[in-house]
């Protein structure tokens, strides 16, 4: 993610949680949260708890997000060096740091978030664990959908009904995992009127306006399948998928694995032998151990998980 | 719930709790697919009571970021595209690659001194998390690099990790703690049942002999990965060697017989040197700076003798004299002692650090005490006291430099006096010391880097300080500890230093100072001594007293016999010279083959200063 599809996704996030924007610029958020981002965002777990058992109303944390640090940065400095300054020209560099210098030593706050109340900054870089807690919060918050496809245009016909049929829709996060690991992701819509299967299903949503409602003048088709019939389409053509690829890293890891397995076995059959009859089963207890690392750490293994679902209604018969 | 519930399988995949996936099916012949169906169990239970359904835009935005955090190949650093505040070095990053592609975790990092051995463990370890490779990491280190460790975790990688401090601290994430802590009970039980994805140990060095403690703590801990880092990874012998492998991986270089008889001659002298290197490079990567990269500038250093005015040394012989006396009443309680080696320690430094041991002194003495008495006569003697030959001197020669300086000193009060002394003589002084928050700490850089000639430093540790473009240093006053020393030297004198060093020593004549001053200057040569050298004297002279702990005994039981501490010191410092010969000899010559056959694993890396 670069900085301005940071800045895209935290003003997604911002507004799908009701913060309220105080000031913004493309490379700033200033924001007081909701108290659900407050929740998700501000490590006060002992703060929530008294709210919830009190019911005292919730004062949420202000945050200034800066999603472009290199601009803001600079934003804030020529900022600060015009209105006390005015002889100072903007743009020399020297004149401003001097100024910042000063500023700092005499006690001058030079950033107008700063004037009423600390508001913790946060940079939100890709990595930084702000913006990884953005994600966790977004998917706690996006895991189980319920949702129907708007109608492309009012029908006009007050007793005309559209026919909907219900999908189920999964994310799923394929990990190649053995000493090293590689990921996947493959998005799959069953319809759950026939049980055909479509690939990069999620695309296909977000092609489509989506509502919570069920639309008027809409009628939904009767399920043919279950949701764990469904369930067990979309693991099958996954599974089909994958027995294509090639599985060279997997042979590599167990030669890696079964190498491993000899030169330890070398190194405590002899051992094991040639110990006191009471040394024995410690030293046993130690090659146990050590081959159980060495498992853990090169089995080759494929594991397939959900990022999160949902049933979706679209329009026609699937 | 929410996060057990999520988790990718691999991260919770371990020896002790297996997955409980239910499906379960061969993809290929050697590997296992597993589908996690959690999220069918979940969403059916929706469905069933209607709801509670999620947000389509935070739908959207999971998947967004799933997508951004995929990790679509094995074999790219991932973590260096999450690292936008600094940028490590590349020798740095190739030995994360080997450690990562090559080895599979399992290294042992023996780079030397100076080269970064921490960055490069941090880099195996942000990496290995971004994957969901390791989640848990145990961290041990020795107890004074604790702290320095979580800081730089934090700060360069963004990894949370904490220092242990108490019990529930081993429940984090990612730990760092200090060998002797961890390896105790009742701590050693409870790591003991842990599954830890990957064990770091710093200064392994410390694992060389098998029958130690440490060593059976760390072989006996469940570990996926496990990072050894030493720079001298042979010190003695051969089988040191053979023990650090062993413990990382087990068989390596054969049973102990097999080792001998394949790779050694005598205990320094190995044999088949190709077989072994090959062996070596499997495990083992020790980056080596170039001959001709990394040459540190001059250090000059002068010990400038200082007569104590006639006040100043009738304080210093009445301290003396209340030191011994006290010492003669009260045998045995070993603490008080030490404070009053301090009260002695503090009259070479400045009144003002005498005054405030002694008010406190006072404080804490009993009213019926006739020591009362005693420790007021001599906070007399301290206002009789109107100038400070030190600091004049110290005065002196920052004029005469007129260039940046750096003044060390020991104690808090004589940092005060001398920002004061300094203020008053219009010389523009800065103080630096440990208690500063970060934000006040870089601040005072900046200020002495732009407008004062003058840092007064109470504090050398951490690593804030890097003062490369200052030349000068005073010691106003000398610690005992020998590695302290050091420590101040190298914010000046490294990386980076492209002038000399001038190194001042203030040292009154006639009191103990005059005494460490020759100790470590001429015995330890501890001005002169290669980085890491240090480490090893140190190591081998303070087996079971710290040098610290031994000069005070010696001062102590020495009593007011100026000779028996001559001799004392005389022959402290004799042993130390000894050893430091002992050192400085085995390296080349003796340790020749061992190294270079050590040296050939890895690369040399041109640092230029």
């Amino acid at each position: 993610m670069n900085e301005r599809q940071i800045h895209k996704f935290v003003g997604r996030y911002l507004e799908a949680t009701d913060c309220q924007i105080i000031e913004k610029s493309p490379a700033h958020y200033h924001v007081k949260l909701s108290p659900r981002a407050d929740r998700d965002l501000t490590n006060r777990p002992f703060y929530w708890s008294f709210v919830d058992r009190t019911g005292a109303d919730p004062e949420t944390m202000s945050m200034l997000l800066v999603t472009d640090k290199a601009k803001y940065d600079d934003a804030a400095a020529a900022k600060a060096a015009q209105p006390p300054a005015p002889a100072a020209a903007p743009g020399s560099g020297s004149g401003n740091s001097a100024d910042a210098a000063f500023g700092r030593s005499f006690g001058y706050l030079n950033n107008a978030a700063n004037l009423n109340v600390r508001v913790p900054r946060e940079d939100l870089h890709y990595g930084s664990r702000r913006l990884e807690q953005l994600f966790q919060s977004a998917k706690i918050g996006g895991n189980y959908l319920c949702l129907f496809q708007e109608p492309e245009k009012r029908t006009s016909h007050p007793l005309h009904s559209t026919a909907y049929s219900a999908w189920l829709g999964v994310n799923m996060k394929v990990e190649f995992l053995c000493d090293m690991k590689r990921e996947e992701i493959h998005s799959f819509g069953i319809s759950l009127a026939t049980g055909q299967c479509l690939e990069q299903f999620s695309d296909r949503l977000l092609q489509q306006r989506m509502t919570p409602k069920l639309p008027p003048n809409v009628h939904t088709a009767k399920n043919a399948i279950t949701l764990n019939k469904a369930a067990s389409i979309a693991e099958g053509t996954l599974e089909r998928k994958l027995r294509t690829y090639d599985y060279s890293w997997a042979d590599a890891a167990s030669k890696r694995l079964d190498e491993e397995l000899s030169t330890v076995r070398h190194y405590y059959e002899p051992l094991i032998e040639g110990a006191e009859e009471e040394n024995r089963a410690p030293i046993a207890e130690q090659y146990e151990r050590r081959q159980e690392e060495i498992r853990w750490q090169y089995e080759p293994r494929v594991s397939v998980s959900a990022i999160n679902c949902g049933i979706f209604y679209l329009q026609g018969i699937g | 719930m929410q996060s057990n519930k999520d988790a990718p399988a691999g991260e919770q995949q371990s020896p002790s709790n297996a997955n409980a996936n239910p499906a379960k099916s061969k993809l290929h012949p050697s590997v296992d697919l597993h589908f996690d169906r959690t999220w069918l169990t979940q969403l059916q239970e929706r469905v069933d009571r209607n709801g509670p359904w999620d947000d389509w835009t935070m739908y959207q935005l999971a998947v967004e970021a799933e997508q951004t955090k995929l990790i679509e190949s094995f074999d790219d650093l991932q973590c260096l595209r999450s690292l936008p505040s600094f940028e490590p070095m590349p020798h740095q990053i190739s030995t994360a690659r080997k450690v990562l592609h090559e080895m599979s975790g399992r290294a042992i990092l023996a780079d030397e001194v100076g080269l970064g051995k921490t960055i490069e463990a941090g880099l195996v370890l942000k990496e290995y998390m971004v994957r969901g490779l390791v989640k848990r990491a145990l961290i041990l280190v020795p107890a004074s690099l604790v702290l320095q460790w979580v800081r730089e975790l934090n700060a360069k990688f963004g990894i949370s990790a904490f220092a242990q401090k108490k019990e529930h601290s081993w429940g984090y994430d990612v730990v760092v703690a200090s060998m002797d802590t961890a390896k105790r009970d009742p701590h050693r039980e409870k790591l003991l049942n842990q599954d830890y994805d990957l064990l770091i140990i710093d200064e392994a060095h410390k694992l060389k002999n098998k029958k130690t403690t440490n060593y059976q703590f760390v072989n006996a801990l469940r570990k996926k990965y496990c990072l050894l880092l030493t720079a001298t990874p042979v010190q003695n012998d051969l089988d040191e060697l053979y023990n650090l492998i062993t413990l990382l991986k087990p068989g390596q270089l054969g049973g102990q017989s097999e080792f001998a008889s394949n790779f050694v001659v005598d205990k320094r002298l190995p044999k088949n040197e190709g077989q072994l290197q090959e062996a070596l490079q499997a495990v083992m990567i020790r980056n080596r700076r170039g001959d001709g990269g990394i040459h540190f500038t001059k250090r000059i250093v002068k010990n400038i003798r200082l007569q104590l005015s006639a006040e100043e040394q009738a304080l210093y012989d009445g301290v003396t004299n209340f030191v011994r006396e006290r010492y003669n009443e009260e045998q045995g309680d070993w603490t008080s002692m030490l404070s009053l080696v301090t009260l002695q320690r503090e009259v070479c430094s400045s009144r003002d650090a005498v005054f405030l041991t002694l008010v406190n002194m006072f404080k804490k003495t009993p009213e019926d005490s006739p020591n009362r008495a005693k420790i007021w006569q001599l906070v007399e003697v301290i206002r009789g006291i109107n100038a400070n030959t030190k600091a004049e001197k110290a005065m002196e020669l920052v004029r005469e430099m007129n260039d940046k300086v750096i003044i060390f000193t020991e104690y808090r009060a004589t940092q005060e006096y001398l920002l004061q002394y300094f203020r008053s003589n219009n010389m523009v002084a800065v103080p630096y010391r440990g208690g500063m928050n970060r934000g006040k700490k870089d601040w005072m850089m900046d200020l002495f880097r732009g407008r004062a000639q003058v840092l007064i430093a109470t504090e050398a540790g951490g690593e804030g300080i890097n003062l490369q473009f200052c030349h000068h240093m005073i010691n106003f006053d000398l610690p005992w500890n020998p590695m302290r020393v050091e420590q101040r030297i190298g914010r000046v004198h490294r990386l980076g230093q492209t002038s000399d060093v001038h190194i001042y020593n203030l040292c009154t004549v006639g009191t103990i100072e005059e005494h460490i001053v020759s100790l470590l200057h001429e015995k330890i040569n501890l001005f002169e001594l290669v980085i890491g050298e240090l480490d090893h004297i140190l190591e081998r002279f303070e087996k079971n007293e710290t040098l610290e702990q031994r000069l005070a005994r010696l001062m102590l039981e020495a009593g007011t016999n100026k000779d028996a501490l001559k001799e004392g010191i005389a022959e402290l410092g004799n042993s130390l010279s000894r050893i430091r010969d002992e050192v400085e000899l085995e390296d080349p010559s003796d340790l020749a083959a061992v190294n270079s056959v050590l040296n050939a694993v890895g690369q040399t890396i041109e640092v230029r200063p």
